[in-house]
């Protein structure tokens, strides 16, 4: 067995201690099912140790084993023609450019008005309709900020802990948060009809 | 508007960034009364702070709901490193 491969193995096995509970849960989430999750973990972590070549660091290991997992999820849906989710996630790029288009040279909104939506708070928490689009939504943020935004939930690491894995300071980390719930809430304005 | 004013009360645009910031870093004395304020004359920014305490909420509600962290069974784990190691 070559050097390499060992090295690899060694970097896989890290990477399962470290990261495999998140994914579970993030998998678990998405196929409500624990069987299927744990499948779909498998794959993802046999699917990194196959393109782990192709792994150069540009990203961080967790945002990058987050996009295997979210294509398995995906090639899940598809081959068992459930529901057929809308699947595509923005750029960094286009998400900046989109929370920014939101307000003015001056900072100002560029539109005031309060979509009506948004008034009956207090049932919106347990509406079917509102957690769907919510979900839509999600899953057109930037997959780096899916995981800004989740992983909070998603872990019982602290903030400083899942900067270092998303390789982010502490600011870096609540301004792409805030910029995600920007973007949350321009989705749900424009895809939730009331 | 007045300069001074302007100064006090900040843009939208900053006045959003201190509600999301408040989640995880405390404001400053300086932040604190520059958001009140903003909040008191701005019904968008008011609005945008449910808004985004709404999204927290339906978040905490989606991941939490066994009120514990969901981990993958250890067994699982080995399996997993144990298929690696064979290949």
């Amino acid at each position: 067995m070559s050097e390499i491969t060992q090295n690899n193995k060694i970097v896989l096995e890290k990477w399962v201690k470290q990261f495999s509970d998140e994914l579970f849960s993030w998998a678990l989430y998405k196929t409500s099912s624990k069987e299927t999750a744990e499948d779909l973990v498998q794959e993802t972590f046999l699917a990194a140790f196959r393109k782990l070549d192709t792994f150069q660091g540009k990203s961080q290991p967790k945002t990058w084993l987050f996009s295997i997992l979210n294509n398995k999820v995906i090639d899940y849906y598809r081959s068992s023609a459930k529901t057929t989710k809308q699947n595509f996630s923005l750029t960094e790029s286009s998400g900046v450019a989109i929370t920014e288009g939101l307000f003015n040279q001056y900072g100002c909104w560029k539109t005031n008005d309060v979509n009506p939506i948004w008034d009956q708070e207090e049932e919106l928490l347990d509406n079917p309709d509102f957690n769907n689009t919510l979900e839509i939504c999600m899953e057109e943020l930037p997959t780096k900020w899916q995981l800004a935004i989740t992983s909070k939930y998603l872990t019982q690491k602290n903030a400083t802990e899942i900067c270092q894995e998303l390789e982010i300071t502490v600011s870096n980390y609540w301004q792409i948060v805030h910029r995600a719930k920007l973007l949350l809430k321009k989705c749900l304005d424009i895809k939730w009809v009331y | 508007m007045n300069i001074v004013l302007r100064k006090l009360l900040r843009s939208c645009q900053k006045s959003t960034e201190l509600i999301d910031k408040q989640f995880f870093v405390p404001l400053t004395v300086t932040e604190k009364v520059q958001l009140t304020a903003h909040k008191a004359i701005c019904k968008t920014c008011n609005s945008y702070e449910k808004q985004s305490e709404l999204i927290d909420a339906v978040l905490m509600k989606w991941f939490n709901t066994n009120k514990s962290i969901l981990t993958l069974d250890t067994a699982k784990k080995y399996d997993i490193i144990n298929t690696i190691k064979e290949l």
